[in-house]
This record gives C-alpha cells, structure tokens and sequence, in this order.
C-alpha cells in the first residue's frame, strides 16, 4: 500500500503532495530528492530505500512521479502500474503533462489522487468510474481550437474540412468536451516502433516491429465505435498468405473493451471508447517484414597516407518514393583519441558534428525521400591512429520518424461511429513509425 | 493577509468564490505549505450545497482534522446525516471522509458508521466500508475483534466490487486469520476474473499464501535429477523429500500408480488464475507469475514465460522490475525462457541497469546449444560506448566460460584480443575476468601470462595490476624468468602504487621467493619491498610485510612455520566459481519489494512452506445460507451453486492440459469435448471429466430413455434414507449421478425432480457439497458458472426487478432458440399484474419466442419464466418492452459471447471424429 504520493519538477520543486497514511513526514520528499540528482548513473534504480521507508518512482513528462511504502509485501510492481496510470489520468484529465498544466491544475490532480486512492490502497484507475466523481474542471495552458491555427503553415487549408490536424490537437482535457457539445473528436494513431540489427555485411539480423493503435476520444457520450483494418491482415504464422499484399503481425493482443465478434470474418474492431486515451490494439511482428528495412548502410574506412582516418558513407532509404524519412540522425562512433572533422556531404540541409563527449559523430538528414541515396564522407584527425582505431568504429545507430507510413503495412480501412452522431464529428488518423533501435553494424 | 482575503471569499454567499478560494486552499497543501489557521473558516462550508466546493472542503478537512480536533468534530454530524442519504456515492463519500478523520474519540461512531455500511444494499458503500476498515484500525487496535466481524460478513459478500477491498483489509488487519478465508476460497477464485484490477492482485498474492499453507506441493513427486542441478522447488532437503514422497504412497489409495493428486481447490486456483496473464496490468500479470511459480506443477509454469517477454515491452521502470524477476526464475527454471532468448538481446536505446539485467538473463540461459549466438551477441555489445556495460559484458563472457567448458577456450582467446583494446577500462576488465579463468587450467596458458606481465607497463587500473600481479606470483613456476623481471619493476614503483597492488607486490616477492629459494639473488629486491612496505602508511601492507617476514626470513624464534612456507603460499587454490547474483534471490517471494531489494525489508512475511500433509480440504466446502424454497422458485440461483459441481470433477487434474483451458472462450470449439454428458449444456468440459466419467455416463445414456417411473422410485428411496449419515462424498456423488440420469430437461423451470425434493434433502445434499447436477441434470458444466444478467433495475422498474441468465439448456419448442430464463422479483409494496412482453425489435432473422404472461406477482414474490431468442449466431441486441398493467419497460437482451449454443447428441465415434477435426 502507499504511503506518500508526490510529483516533483525535474527541478525539485514540490508540485504535488499528499500522505495517505502519515507514516513519514513531508522532509522525505526533498530526501528523494537529493538521492535522485546524488546517482550519476543514467537512470537511478526504480526503488530507493530511506530506512524503512522506499521510494518507487516514474519519469513521466519530465516529472518525478514518486509514490512512498513502507510495507515490504506490498508489489512494487503494483506501485509502479499505479504511478504511470495514474499520470495518464492527469495527461487526460489535464491535457498534457507539464510541470505547467500541473501547476494549474492542482485541485483536479488532487481530486483525483483522493478518487483513486483511498488510504494507500488503490481504488480505481478506470476513467470511466472517475468521470462520475471528479467535479473539478480542468484549465487548459492555453485554450485549444482548431480554427485557431495562426502558426500552422504546412497544415493545409484552414478550413474545417482542413485535411490535417496539428499534432498537438489531442492535448487536451477530456473534460472540457463537456461543455461544448458541438466538438466531439476521435483520434486514431497507429504507431510502430522498429528496431532492427543488420549485420556488417548486409543481413539482417534481427529486425521487430511492435505496434499499437491507440485511440483518443473526445466524445461526451459514448457511441459505438467501427474500426476496419485491412481485410488481408492475419494473425499466426500459420495462416496461409495469398498473392496479394498480406498484412501480417506474429501476435495480438485488444482492450478488454473491444469486441472482435466482427474480427474474425471482416477484420473490424468493435468497441465504446471510454473518454480519454487507451491503446485499443497492440501487436508484434518479428524477423518477418513485409518490405525491406528502410535504411541501408554502405560503408568504407580507410588510413590515408597523412595518417587520417577517412569514412565514406553511403546510405539508401529504401521506402517508396511518395514518402520520405524526417529527422533522420546517424551516431557513428569513432576511435579514441578523435581531435577533429572534416566533411563533405552530399547536399546542404545535411549536417554532421563531431561530438567529442560522446566519442561519435551525429550526422543529421532533416528531409530523406525514399529511394535516393546520401552520402557522406569525413575525414578524421586522430592522434595516435593505429590499425586497431579501426576496429573502433563502431556499430551506427539510426534514429528516425517515418510519417504516413506503417512498416507492417497495416492501415485503417475505416472509422465508423454508429449510431451516426447528431453533432458534426471530427476522426483524425494518423500513421507513423519511430525507429526504436535501429542498428547497422560496420 | 492573503489569507484574511481568502476567508472574506469563504464567507461569502457566492459558490464561485468559495470555489476560488477552496482550488486555491487545496493548492496550497498540495504544495506541502500550512494553510491549518484557515479551518474554522473551511470547516463552516463542509455542508455547502455545491458539490464541487464540498469534495474540496472534504480534501482540506482530512488533511487537517487531526490537528485541530475540536473544530473537526463540528463536521461529524454532517457525515452522519450523509451516511444516511438516499443517494449511494453520498454515503460513501460521507463515510470515507468520516473514517479519514484521525480524530480518536469519534471511534464508537466510526465503528458504527462502518457496520451499518457493511450491510448497506449498495456495494459500492459496502466497499467503502471495507476500505474504512484499515483506517480504524490504525487509529485504535483495540478495536480489531470487532473490525474482524465485519471482515468476516464482507468476505462473503457475492459482489466483485467489495472482494477486492475487503482483502485488503483482511491483509492489512487480521493476515493470520487465514480460517476466514475458507469459506471463501472457492469464491473468491470464481469472482477473481471479474474483480477490478487492483483488487485482483491483491486476492492473488493472498491465495498465494492461502494455498501454500493449505495444499501440498504440487512438484515434490518430480524425479529430483530431472532438471540438472535443479531440486526441488523450495530447496527442502532431499531426504525430507523422499520421506514425503514415501509417506504419500503408502497412502495414496489410488489404483493407479499416482501418488500425488492435485487438490481440486489447487487446481481452481491456478485455472482461474491464468486468463489474467492477459491482463493489460503489469501488475496484475506479475501476480499471477509469482503466484504460477510459486504454485504450480512444474510442467505448468512455463506459460508464465510468455506473458512475462510480452511485460518488456512496457515502461522501463517495469522492465526494469520483470528482469529481476524474470533473472530470479532462469536460475530454477532456464527451459522456459529459451524459446525467448532473442526478446533479452540488448537495444542500444535501452538504459544501462537494464542491459546489465538482460545480460544476467542471456547468461542464465546460455546452455551448449545456444552458446555461440550468445557469445557473438556479447561480441558486438563490448563494441558499445556504455563502459559500465562493456564491463558488465566481459564478466557475462566470464560466467558464460566458467559455466560450458566447450567454450572456454574461444572465450579466453576473445578476452586476450580484448587486451590490445585501447580502452583501459575495457583491459582492465578482461584482466580480471582472465586471471578467474586461467585459475582453472593454468598450465596450459603460460603464454597469456606473459603476455599479462607485458602490460603492467600500460595499465593503470589497480584491480587489474593487482589481478596481474597475483596471477604471476601464483604461477611463477609457469614463468620462472619474467616474475623476478616483473617484481623488480613493481619495486621500483611501489611507493606510488594503490594499496591492493602494494599487497600483490608483496605477495609477489614472497612467492618468487619461495619458489626460487636456490637463487640468493633475488633477495635483494625482496628486501626492498619488505622494507619499503615497513614503513608504509597503511597499518594492513606493514603488518602483511611483517607476517611474511617471519615466514621467509627464517630467525631462530620462527624457524617452525618457515619450513613449511611453500606449502604456505603456494597451495593449490581453489578455482573460483562465478556465479549469478542472483542465485538465491528466489526465497523471496517473487514480485515483493523484498525481493527487489534483495533484502529482507521489515516486516516482509516470508511465503510458508508447504504442509507436509495436506490440511482438511472439507474446511472450504461452503454450506449455502439462502433459504431453499427460494432457489427452488428461482434458478438463476443455480448459478451459484453449480460451482461446486466442479469439485468432483476436478480431482484427476494430471491428465489436464491446454484445450480445456481455452475452451472457456471459443465457445464451438468445446462443444466436442463433452459426449459423455450426453447433453452439451456448457463451455468448458474437462478432459479429465470425460476420461473419468467416460464409461459412466454412457451408461446414462442408455438409461436416459428408460421410464422415468423408475427414476422417481429411487427418488423416494433416497428421501426416505437419513441422509444425515454423511456417507462418503465420492460413494455419494457416484449413486447420485447414476440414479439420476442426465435428461434433456424439456424446461428449466421447476421440473418433476425438483418437485420431488424437500427442504431437508436439498440442504442434506448441499451440505455434502454436492452440485445441483442432480436438480437440473442437463446442466452438467463444471467450471463455468451461470452468469446473470439485469434486464430490469428496481429502481428503474419501480419496484420490478428482472434478472436473466442463459440457463444453457435446450429450448423445446424451438431447438434454434437459445433458453433465457428470467426471474422477476415484485420489490414493490404493491402487486404487479399482466407481465407480458410487446413490441419485439430485432434484427433480420433473429426471432423470440415470448414467455407466457405472467397474470400476477405479488408484493416480495419472486417468479420465473423462460423465453426463447434465436439469436442467429450473431451477438446482436433483443430489444423489446416489457409491460405490466401499469407500465411500459424498454428492455434488451444481448448475449454475451460463449453463450450461445445448442445442445448436441453424439455417438463417441463420432465426438471422437470432431474432436480429431478440432484439436
């Protein structure tokens, strides 16, 4: 059971407070504080212990959500669930998760930390329980609304059938959908995550997909919800693959809300979305992509004569070309004893610094079209350069955001809400792919 | 004076500055600031009609109540009218925030409060009054006898809301009174799935405890060699073991050669228990591992592997926490994780306490088959930037080295390459890990060791110069030239020198020259370091070189122990053995902060140890209270009660697996699975119920044509018998289930068997927990319980209320239609006439078949009627209205998935030719 729930800013300010069971005094929380900021490590151990009292803790929007126990039987695993549904609660009820919407809305939060936990025992996280007793209204930072789109350029049209939604328009607190009837929205993202391994000459080794379609609902009362995913998409090895482009995933799992009486025969997804967020789908797909891995690497490192340590890189997108790859950055790591850089790229909006705390070089692609090329080549000054420097250079990761793309190829044939809305309702899809660990060993 | 103006807004009429000033008020607490002086002027608004404003004050007032308690207690007789209004969350509001009142002397209202709470109709304030249990605890013990009374009542109440609330109490109160809980037991198991989450792994870690004080391991007939090095689960000692295992088969009266029998309890538990692996609660899904592991035969627990893999997708920090347990369970069990060895492969994303888990897991599971996959994995993760990790790999290649000696060598190689490394840390590392390895077959590898003494040039990290050192002196028999090369330089450096690599220096030079105690002309270099160490600042180097002056040195008071000086310093030593840190981490329970911490934490209960013999299994039978005219009137009650047919069933667990698990949610495909029984009336038959009741049964069937003249006549016998003789349950269950043979039940309503049976037979027959497959014979499903649903509320149908369960029974006039039998129940203080149903929607296709009007039900009377729905196929809604004289109902029917089917008639030849389709 918990003994002590508190938010702190990464500063170490007191955002929120409270103790359910008096068992330590309120100093524990600056104690917290200083064991956190004393570890160098990256990351300090979920579990810290002061006496008898241990700390749980989570990073979430740049907070420390820390919950306090003092009995040993208690799961720390249940501590842990508890603190990331509950700053999901608070992204839900307050619209995002800052140390600002925090502030603003500390007699919310504090409504809600008194509904769900009740003497250290956890009550209910289910929003749909909570949204009969939280009476507090949340204050958004700045008042959200589609019209209001002054510093979108790239969107498109500012119209209300504008095509695009800016991507911050789902943070916002569920609530206020209350109050103004008319606006009701969904939001569909499909999201993957990659990581992928290939090998020094080519292979690949190892490549997974994991992904989620994860549902955001703004709809003050709940109507049933139709989610058509493509009608090739098959679940198992097993399952025989026809000539055309099957969309296969090695597992599934759904929210315990939907309900798949349609799924078997039409690969629909039926479900009453509870305001908020909640992810309905999430599956995983491993060693077998349908397409190639996105990004090829081909290197070559050389000595020169003047004793510098020459890289050429050249590296392919191999996606289709209607879509592009964006924020694209390379880590390449390179010997000790690194002193400088000098590069020649094969366009402009390119960039690469050698970062010499890192002992590697970050080479940054804004823009990648599918099906070109970019290459790369740097010439390294390094001191004491030996033959086993280039042994040194070592795996390239790659970090990227595919938009508009599903690696698995799975896509949303179709948003339905039945029966059909009075009030004019708005269904914003979205497709993108995060690389995860995508890693090209040299 | 912020405050003087805070409250002005207080006192003012208007709700929306005393909103204002609350939000404000609150933030101040929130942000741990004194804002005590404001309470007279709070606690005034606490029965402000805004209910946004009161939750706020309820904040503030719990927060500081204890403070000021004088003032608090002009709040109580708010709550107390609270706890008595008509609306349900006002209750529990008004109790929840009366019992967070740490105000000692309103304890005899708490009290109160709580036990009229606890029988409140509203489950929702029955379970606010189990939260407030563990609050009134804490604020006066003395109170327990009484607070365990009310424990008892909650722990039987039948709502999902209140079963997880009241445990936590139980735990938090009275964790010793584990005889509470076996009346219970078998409840809570079939409500667990239906228990909010949080509530869930609370139940789940208490049956844990529950079963291992109350069941016998399920693993100790397992041959003890089985898994390698692998004991038996609990690390008992194995002549306990084998005396047990004795015992249990000069008891065991079972013809065949079967010495354990899972307990059918044990079985529920962990049936029940592994649909929540699934659970989408991390938590939730780690209780349910611990709670397999700690449990289950050793056969079962690996589907606990897969659930756990699939954990690791989530936040780090839960990563994090499955990886310690996950690091735990390779050690006792390695072959369930195997399949999943690749999910442990490092991501370079992944933080640095997190690789060094996975590590710890990829060593655990290396074995001679997937050693060399590892190996090249490890290869690539020393290339990493991440030191630590880099580090912690070298040791992982270690262990790996130590544990397969296939590999060691290509390990050792490996580690030598790394010695040119440029990274020092990376050297230093391989150092040490190579000096552990070399330990073990050092003849063969003089080389390496040359090639070490090399590098004391270069190297400056003192473990490693250290492990250098040792490694020399230990085998300078193997390098007879380079250690007195090596010990001159050392001298030469040694004032500069870290404290460990001063005491290898020494050792060094005692050792060269022990070994080469010919050559005199080493001495010179030895007395160097003796002398330099002399006069070293740190009093541990002065007395090591004082020691080992007296041994080398021979003097006439010393001169016993010199001649033994070779013996001394160079003994065979002992290889070291790398093991896990894990290694014995598993005698906490997993998925505790105990275990976590790998420290015992205070006041951690440890798991008990199994019973040698099996406690009285009977103490759980339950006796049911309801009245029997009542359930004779209303079958849904059935519902209940059928769960203890499972009993019988379930004690040939053994030959149990898989399909029967899942058959709980494909609905057709189980339909196979039960010819015996003649009728398919469920979901789920058991494989172990067929094989059991295989040959039985068949004789029902032939029977079951037989006049039913014949039936009634043993019916009557069987009444005139004083059943109060308690014969044998088993002897009971076998005539019973022979005399009354399983019939398609043309109607679920009372049939001419339930007629037959009078109140003390059927309580008779309760009491020997028997199942109600005698009353209602075509209801043979042992593990699924027939759910009700609510048609109509009582306080939607003014005093009506209708619930409906699919009685899972065929529906005579329309063998398509899917029996709903529905009990009406007149709450009313008036009667209600002419119940009927009108304007039936469906779907295309689908049809109903109304019940027949029921002309009249009196006030408090109860009735049931069965209605026929051809749903076809599809889980569409039946809406119609439901009339009575008066009133019109809207109403609808949607049947849950798994509860449409029909019954089936099959020969064996031919069940067997569907299931050889199915499985």
């Amino acid at each position: 059971m918990i003994s002590q729930v508190f938010i702190l800013s990464s500063q170490g300010d007191h955002l929120i407070y409270k103790d359910f069971r008096g068992e330590a005094g309120s100093d524990v929380v600056s104690v917290f504080y200083e064991k956190v900021t004393a570890l160098t490590g990256d990351q300090p151990p979920v579990v810290m212990s002061h006496g008898d009292l241990h700390f749980v803790h989570v990073r979430q929007g740049g907070l420390y959500w820390v919950a306090t126990t003092t009995s040993p039987g208690s799961s720390p695993f249940t501590i842990i669930e508890f603190l990331n549904r509950f700053s999901a609660l608070v992204k839900d009820y307050c619209g995002s998760l800052s140390e600002k919407s925090v502030q603003m809305n500390f007699a919310l939060i504090y409504e809600l930390l008194d509904e769900v936990v009740d003497y250290g025992y956890i009550q209910t996280t289910s929003s749909d329980v909570l949204k009969n007793f939280i009476q507090t209204e949340a204050v958004s930072s700045k008042p959200f609304s589609l019209f209001d789109l002054s510093n979108v350029g790239f969107f498109g049209a500012e119209t209300q059938q504008s095509k695009v939604a800016p991507s911050s328009a789902a943070s916002r607190p569920i609530q206020s959908s209350r109050e103004q009837g008319g606006r009701s929205e969904i939001f569909l993202d499909v999201i993957e995550r990659m990581s992928v391994v290939i090998g020094s000459k080519g292979v690949v080794l190892k490549a997974d997909v994991e992904g989620e379609v994860r549902v955001k609902c703004f709809m003050p009362s709940c109507s049933e919800m139709r989610i058509g995913l493509n009608e090739e998409f098959s679940i198992g090895k097993s399952q025989l693959r026809g000539y055309g482009a099957a969309v296969r995933v090695d597992e599934c799992r759904f929210h315990q809300n939907v309900h798949l009486d349609e799924f078997h025969s039409n690969r629909v997804l039926r479900l009453c979305p509870s305001q908020g967020e909640q992810t309905v789908m999430q599956y995983q797909l491993s060693d077998d992509l349908p397409s190639a891995p996105p990004f090829r690497l081909f290197p070559t490192i050389e000595r020169d004569s003047g004793g510098r340590l020459l890289m050429y890189l050249k590296l392919r997108c191999d996606l289709p070309s209607k879509s592009a790859a964006i924020n694209v950055c390379a880590t390449i790591p390179v010997p000790k004893g690194s002193v400088s850089l000098s590069q020649e790229l094969s366009s402009p909006d390119q960039s690469a610094e050698l970062k010499l705390q890192n002992r590697a070089i970050d080479w940054k692609i804004p823009r990648f079209i599918g099906g070109t090329q970019l290459s790369a080549l740097f010439k390294l000054e390094v001191s004491g350069l030996s033959p086993s420097s280039l042994m040194e250079v070592g795996p390239v990761v790659l970090v990227f955001e595919l938009p508009q793309l599903t690696v698995s190829g799975l896509q949303i044939r179709f948003l339905r809400l039945s029966p059909v809305q009075p009030a004019p309702s708005q269904r914003w899809i979205r497709y993108v792919t995060h690389s995860d660990s995508y890693i090209l060993r040299l | 004076f912020l405050h003087d103006d805070l409250k002005e807004m207080l006192d003012s009429n208007k709700d929306s500055l005393k909103l204002e000033a609350m939000k404000r008020i609150v933030a101040m607490i929130a942000r741990g600031k004194n804002a005590s002086d404001l309470f007279p002027a709070v606690v005034k608004n606490v029965a402000c009609k805004n209910i946004e404003v009161k939750k706020l004050v309820y904040v503030y007032l719990v927060r500081y109540a204890e403070e000021q308690q004088d003032l608090a207690l002009l709040s109580i007789s708010t709550f107390q009218r609270g706890l008595k209004d008509p609306n349900q969350l006002i209750r529990a509001s008004a109790l929840r925030v009366l019992s967070s009142i740490r105000v000692t002397i309103i304890v005899p209202i708490m009290m109160l409060a709580i036990k009229e709470a606890a029988s409140d109709m509203s489950p929702y304030v029955r379970k606010t009054a189990a939260h407030a249990i563990p609050k009134l605890y804490s604020l006066d013990p003395e109170q327990k006898d009484q607070l365990i009374e009310v424990i008892e009542k909650l722990l039987a109440d039948k709502t999902t809301l209140v079963a997880g609330s009241v445990v936590m109490a139980f735990e938090e109160v009275c964790p010793e009174r584990i005889d509470l809980i076996h009346k219970n037991y078998r409840k809570l198991c079939n409500l667990l799935i239906d228990v909010e989450e949080w509530g869930q792994v609370v139940i789940i870690n208490m049956l844990t405890r529950y079963a291992r004080t109350q069941f016998l391991n399920p693993n100790m007939n397992e041959s003890l060699l089985e898994e390698g090095n692998d004991k038996t689960f609990y690390g008992s000692d194995d002549d306990e073991d084998e005396e047990e295992e004795e015992e249990k088969k000069s008891e065991a009266p079972m013809p065949k050669r079967k010495p354990y029998v899972m307990d059918p309890d044990h079985r529920l538990l962990l049936r029940n228990t592994k649909p929540l692996l699934q659970s989408r609660n991390a938590a939730v899904v780690m209780a349910v591992a611990q709670l397999y592991f700690h449990l289950a035969p050793k056969v079962e627990v690996g589907v606990i592997a897969k659930a756990l893999v699939r954990l690791l997708r989530s936040h780090s920090e839960v990563q994090y926490v499955v990886l310690q347990n996950v690091a735990s369970m390779t050690i006792k069990r390695r072959g369930m994780f195997e399949p999943y060895l690749k999910s442990f492969y490092i991501r370079s994303t992944d933080p640095t306490q997190i690789k060094v888990l996975k590590l710890e897991v990829l060593t655990n599971l290396a074995n001679e088959t997937n050693i060399s996959t590892i190996l090249r994995e490890f290869q690539t993760y020393i290339k990493s930037m991440d030191k630590d990790f880099v580090a912690a790999t070298i040791q992982a290649i270690g262990r790996c080295a130590t544990n397969i000696g296939e590999v060691r060598d290509t390990c050792l190689n490996g580690l030598v390459q790394l010695l040119s490394n440029r990274d020092e840390l990376v050297v230093a590392e391989s150092v040490v890990v190579i000096k552990k390895l070399l330990q073990m077959q050092p003849e063969k590898h003089s080389d390496i060791i040359k090639h070490m003494a090399k590098l004391t040039d270069n190297i400056q990290v003192p473990m490693a110069r250290a492990s250098i050192l040792w490694l020399i002196g230990e085998y300078c028999e193997h390098v007879p030239k380079i250690a007195p090369d090596v010990l001159r330089k050392m001298a030469k450096s040694f004032t500069n020198e870290e404290d460990i690599v001063k005491l290898q220096i020494i050792n060094l030079a005692a050792k060269t020259c022990v070994y080469s105690s010919i050559g005199k002309y080493l001495n010179q270099d030895y007395k160097y370091v003796l002398n330099l160490a002399k006069y070293d600042q740190n009093y541990d180097i002065r007395d090591r070189a004082r020691f080992i002056r007296q041994l080398i040195v021979p003097t006439e008071k010393s001169g016993a122990l010199s001649k033994y000086a070779k013996k001394l310093f160079l003994a065979l030593k002992p290889a070291p053995v790398l093991e896990s840190p894990f290694k014995d981490r598993d005698h906490f329970q997993l998925g505790s902060l105990s275990h976590l911490l790998n420290a015992k934490a205070g006041g951690y209960q440890e798991l008990p140890d199994w019973p040698e013999a099996a406690p009285d299994p009977s103490v759980r039978n339950v006796e049911v209270k309801d009245s029997v005219p009542e359930w004779t009137k209303c079958s849904s009650r059935e519902k209940r009660k059928e769960k203890k047919v499972e009993k019988p069933f379930y004690s040939d667990s053994e030959g149990e697996s898989g399909p029967t698990e899942s058959a709980d949610s494909e609905s057709d495909s189980a339909s196979g699975s039960e010819i015996g029984s003649g009728v398919v009336g469920s979901v789920s038959g058991t494989a172990s119920e067929e094989s059991e009741e295989g040959s039985e049964s068949e004789e029902e069937e032939e029977e079951e044509e037989e006049d039913e003249k014949d039936k009634k006549m043993t019916m009557k016998k069987e009444l005139k018998k004083p059943v109060q003789e308690n014969p044998r349950e088993d002897d009971m269950r076998l005539t019973l289930s022979s005399l009354f043979p399983v019939e398609p039940a043309p109607s679920p309503q009372v049939t001419p068997l339930n007629s037959f049976l009078s109140n003390s037979l059927a309580t008779d027959l309760e009491g020997l927990s028997l199942s109600d497959a005698v009353l209602s014979p075509a209801t043979l499903s042992p593990c699924s319980a027939l759910k009700s649903y609510e048609l109509l509320h009582r306080i939607r149908g003014e005093g009506l209320s209708v619930e409906y369960c699919f009685s899972r029974q065929p529906f005579s006039p329309d063998a398509n239609m899917v029996a709903v039998q529905m009990q009406f129940t007149n709450n009313a203080t008036s009667e209600t006439k002419n119940l009927h149903m009108e304007e039936v929607k469906l779907q295309s296709g689908m049809r109903v078949k109304e019940f027949p009007e029921i002309e009249l039900l009196p006030a408090g009377e109860t009735a049931t009627a069965v209605m026929g729905i051809d749903f076809c196929d599809s889980t569409q809604a039946a809406n119609f209205q439901l009339c009575t004289h008066t009133r019109k109902f809207f109403v609808s029917i949607q049947p849950p998935v798994g509860e449409l089917m029909r019954p089936v008639f099959l020969t064996e030849n031919e069940f067997k030719k569907e299931q050889g389709e199915r499985f």
